[in-house]
Formats: structure tokens, sequence, C-alpha cells
């Protein structure tokens, strides 16, 4: 029974640290905080649950079709509400992402008002691996996140585009000098941060319920497993999810009610003692 | 800037809040006209008006800690709930006088806001962002789970009493407006103080205020306390004047919308918060009123467009500042009177 809820837990943390990730493309770049991430999350799993149930195109089709949806979101927003704020202070960035994370919400609720969903797909059941049973979806988003992982190890370590974004990251000036277009950059990890949304999306639609609310937990998930692996730091993330989904059932097989807190105790403490999470540059802290 | 000619001669009015005559008849006429505006208004507006006045206390508060200080807090709703929890607490279940509690109420939610912002020190930036966060989150998630608060219904709060009988709306818009102009005036005197200079000192480059012998660690926590102080009293108002609390009225939402009011106010000005308190909770009742209209018009969305035009609103007007009046409306405010000062003579700037 432990085992089974350490399992599942494991495997939830998958889904976490791709939410990190999103947050650490766009932070590791540009240095901007993406607290409408969250709901961009969100309203890729309401599209989704649109394109298959109303549109009625079929699940691959929708699946295709959402990707291209959150990269274009990703580009739209880097494009129209980020780029002319670029080089202000960070609240005025910060407080643009929130608000953009607002007016996605409103949509969210506008169009769809308050149901709530699986997505149609959602494997039901519990898979047994060895003794153990964990559900599905969980597994899915376990496997989707180490795939990502890899991938984008080996984009960064083999690719130009990669390079690119790794001498981005590490300075701009430099960057610039050596003929990277830092802005392009920034356009391509924001790209990119939408379509990791929406491949969270179509996980978290599996997890959890989808509801207006979706965005606002997605983003109290990622937020703890960001500080703790670090702003800017890919495996930070991946651990940080693993370590938060790890700790989170061991607090609630605790004392049940404790659960939804433990995150936000853990990023306390982690702030306290290490406020530059596991990986991430101590040098951030100038910022 | 004054008009060509116009020179303070001394000291006292340097520093003067209210400075020419014609500005105390302003003001005398302004407050007579705000505690004799409930009158007037239509009744669906009164409690309107007396959240306009909760709200601009709590956003003074996000002024101290944000606007001058630089210390973003994203949590004030929460430090709002801790507020009306203590003097919910008190007056319900140990028979405390409202009256009594109203300090009590600030202290504690004071002390809340130091304890979350010890991190503070050595944070800053997105940092200390995360731990407000986690400060909003972690405090009513104990109001919802602790069970001397009424879990998630809540729990009950005594009207306030002045010779045993209970405030009408009125009388209590008097109440409200009078910590108001309380608020601000603290609000305002603090900037003409050493611990407001340091405050703002600490806010444009904490290196070199701590060079010039300031102690951040203290001036932190200090803007901490006074913000969430202001926070605490808006918190009892809140739940005096709704006579109910629950976790849900202090939702993170809350907290953003006070930090977009004083973005659209002006950040670090008293009036840019007061303003940008009564623009934004003027649409919001605008959003209100019009929503029906909306549902009418487009049936298949009724039941929801009040919550959803409400928040895409809000998003947009802020966005609408941010790209376009990033400096807010006193700023502009400003601008105005610049003008007007210097009619004839328009070349500056």
């Amino acid at each position: 029974m432990t085992v089974d809820i350490l399992l599942d837990g494991l495997f939830t943390g998958g889904v976490y640290a791709l939410v990190a990730l999103g947050f650490v493309m766009v932070f590791k770049s540009s240095r901007i905080l993406n607290l409408a991430y969250g709901q961009m999350i969100a309203i890729s799993a309401y599209v989704l649950y649109w394109l298959l149930t109303s549109v009625e195109v079929p699940t691959w089709l929708g699946i295709l079709l959402l990707f291209a949806f959150g990269a274009a979101l990703g580009f739209l927003i880097e494009r129209l509400a980020i780029r002319p704020l670029l080089g202000q202070s960070f609240l005025v960035l910060l407080m643009m992402t929130l608000m953009l994370g607002f007016l996605f919400q409103g949509i969210i609720v506008l169009i769809w008002g308050v149901e709530s969903f699986n997505l149609p797909f959602t494997p039901s059941g519990m898979l047994t691996i060895g003794d153990w049973q964990v559900s599905p979806a969980t597994t899915w988003g376990f496997v989707v996140c180490l795939v990502v992982f890899l991938l984008l190890t080996l984009v960064f370590r083999y690719t130009k585009v990669g390079l690119a974004m790794r001498v981005v990251a590490a300075d701009h000036e430099v960057a610039q000098s050596l003929g990277i277009m830092v802005r392009r950059i920034f356009s391509l990890t924001w790209v990119v941060s939408g379509f990791l949304a929406a491949m969270v999306g179509i996980l978290v639609g599996m997890v959890w319920m989808v509801t207006p609310d979706l965005g606002d937990l997605v983003l109290g998930k990622g937020l703890p497993v960001l500080i703790l692996g670090g702003l800017d730091s890919v495996p930070g993330a991946l651990l940080g999810g693993l370590i938060i989904g790890l700790v989170e059932p061991l607090g609630g097989y605790w004392a049940p009610g404790i659960r939804e807190i433990v995150p936000w105790v853990a990023m306390l403490l982690i702030l306290l003692i290490r406020p530059y999470g596991l990986f991430g540059q101590k040098d951030i802290e100038r910022i | 800037m004054f008009p060509s000619g116009t020179f303070n001669a001394r000291p006292e009015q340097d520093i003067a809040i209210v400075r020419t005559k014609t500005q105390w008849l302003l003001l005398v006429a302004g407050l007579i006209f705000m505690f004799t505006l409930i009158l007037y208004i239509p009744l669906a507006w009164q409690s309107w008006l007396i959240f306009v006045g909760i709200y601009a206390i709590a956003a003074l508060g996000v002024h101290i800690m944000t606007g001058l200080c630089g210390q973003f807090s994203m949590g004030q709703a929460a430090f709002m709930a801790v507020g009306a929890y203590t003097t919910a607490t008190l007056s319900t279940r140990y028979g405390v006088s409202p009256w009594a509690t109203l300090p009590l109420s600030g202290i504690a939610a004071g002390l809340a806001g130091v304890i979350f912002a010890l991190p503070a020190v050595r944070i800053k930036g997105f940092y200390l962002v995360m731990s407000t966060i986690a400060a909003q989150f972690i405090i009513v998630w104990f109001l919802r789970e602790a069970s001397w608060t009424g879990g998630v219904y809540g729990t009950s709060v005594p009207k306030i009493t002045i010779g045993g009988e209970a405030l009408n709306y009125v009388q209590y818009w008097w109440l409200t407006l009078g910590l108001v102009v309380v608020a601000i005036f603290f609000a305002k005197n603090i900037q003409r103080t050493t611990t407001g200079r340091t405050f703002v000192a600490v806010r444009d480059n904490d290196k070199a205020a701590e060079v010039m012998g300031i102690n951040l660690f203290r001036t932190k926590l200090l803007a901490f306390f006074i913000g969430c102080f202001f926070a605490g009293i808006a918190g009892w108002l809140w739940a005096h004047f709704l006579l109910y609390v629950s976790p849900n009225q202090f939702a993170f939402k809350t907290s953003l919308w006070l930090l977009g009011m004083i973005i659209i106010g002006g950040m670090g000005s008293t009036t840019g918060a007061v303003l940008g308190v009564a623009v934004i909770r003027f649409m919001d009742k605008l959003v209100d009123e019009l929503a029906p209209v909306v549902s009418a018009a487009f049936p298949s969305w009724s039941g929801q467009v009040a919550p959803a035009l409400s928040l895409i609103v809000f998003a947009t007007v802020v966005i609408f500042f941010i790209l376009v009046e990033p400096k807010g409306l006193y700023h502009r405010l400003q601008r105005i009177i610049l003008y007007y000062r210097l009619y004839p003579f328009s070349y500056h700037r």
C-alpha cells in the first residue's frame, strides 16, 4: 500500500517536473517568471476538450492541433505582451504575466463556465507493475516527462539552436556579439514553453479534474518545484518535481489534511536555507 | 513644480502636506463631501462605498510595503484574513469588545507579516514574491483546517455597537472613512519621517542604503509590519461589516487585485493607491451592472458572465496601464495639474 502511494507520488512528480520545466525554459533565457503558465496549461486542456467533444476531431488530430495552438499561444504572448516590456523591472513583467493569467482564466470561465471533466481518452482502471498498482494517467505523465527531459538534454547538448539557447542564458551581450539573435531565442523559448504547456495540459487533464481553478492548482504545484530545483536549472526541475511528488504523499500519509500545504512549507524552508535551490546559480540573488 | 513666482520661503512650508489656504478649503470640502456621500447614493451603492474604504486601507498597506519599501507582497489578502479572524475569534468566543480588537487585529496581522517576511532579509525579487505567495496559501489553508476557525464555513462575527445600538450602513461608512483618513494621513506622513526615507532608500538601492548605516533587516521587517498592520485593520472592518468570515473571502485573487490597484494608481504614491482602488472598484461595479445585459445578449453564457467579465476587464485594464501608462493615474493627474499651473508657459517638458 505504502509503496503504491510513493510510486504514484513519484509518477505525479513527473508531471510537476514538466510544469516547472515550462517556467525554467523562459526564465533561463529571458529572466521572466511566467506566472500565466498555469492558465496556459488550463486553457490547453480546455481547448483539447473542445476540439474532441464539440468539433469531434479524432484524438490524434486533436493533440496535433493542440500542440500547434500551444506553440502559437506562446509565440503571441511573447510578441504582443512581453516584447514591448523587455528591459523593464521584474515586477512589471511579473504583473503582466499574472494579468495574462487572469485574462485566460476569465476566458475559460466565460466560455466553459464551471464545467469540470477529465479528458475523454483518460485510461481507466489501474495499471499493475510487478506487485504494485498505479494509475495509468500518472504513469503516462512520468514516461512523457522522462522522454521530454531526455530530448531537451540532447537538444541542448548537440544542436546549434540548443547551444545558442545556452549562450543566451549565460550572457545576453556575449550571445549578441556572437551573432545570435537574442530576441529570436526569447521568442523560441516562449514557443517551446507554450508547446510544453499544451503537453502538460493533456497530462493534467487526465491526472486531475479540469476545472476553472486548474491553472491555480498547477501553479501551486509548479512554483515550489521550481524554487526547490533552482529557477534556471533543467535537471533541477526534474529532480525537484520528483522530490515534491514524493514528499507530498508522505506528508499526506502522516496527517491527511496537510497534503496540499506540504509543497509550500517545503518551499519556505528552501527559501530560508538555500534560496537559489538545489541547482540554481548563486548569483541569481542579485537580480 | 510651482507656478512662476511662487516659492516656499520657510521650511514649514516645504514640509507641509497641505500647503495653501485653497488646498485646506478643498480638503475640508472634500472631507465633508466624502462623509455625506453615503446619504446621496442609492442603497445598492452603500455597501460598495464601504468596501472601497476597506480596500483602500489594505491597498495603502501594499503601498507602504511595495511602493515605498520595494518589498513585493502578493499575500495581502491572507494578512487581511489574519486580522478578520483575530477579531472574529476574540469577540465571538471570548466576548472581547470589537473596539478592543481593532488594534489587536492590526498587531496580529503585522506579526504574521513579520514571520513570513523573515526570509526577506536573505532574498529579494522573485524569491520574496514566492515567500508571500506561500504565506497566502499557508495562512488560508490553516484557517480552513484549524478546529477553532469554523473550517470552510467560517464563523460569524458580532456587530459593532455604540451605546448598545448596532451601527447601520451610514454610521459604518463614517467609521470606515474615519479609519481611511487616519490611514492616508499615516501613509502620507511616514514619507516625511526618517522611517519613510529609510524605506525609500532600501527600495532604490539596498546596498547603498546598507552602506549608509541603514539596518536592512529592521527596515524590511518594519515595512512588512506596517503594511500588514493596515491589512489587519482592513480585515477588522471587513469582518464586522459582513458579520461573517470564511477562508474563501480572502483568495489569492484579492491579493493580486490589491497589487493591481496600486499599479493602476501609480506605484509609490498615496493618492495613487486610493485612486487605483476607487477606479478598479468602480469598474467592477459597472461590470456587475452590465453583466445582466451581456447575459441577455448571449444566453448560452448566462451563468458565468459576471465572474468572467470581472476577471477579463480587470486584467485588460491593468495590462493597458502597464503597456501605455506604466506610471499610473497619479502621474497623469500630476501632468494635468502641472499643465494648469504653468499654463501660459507650457514649455516645461
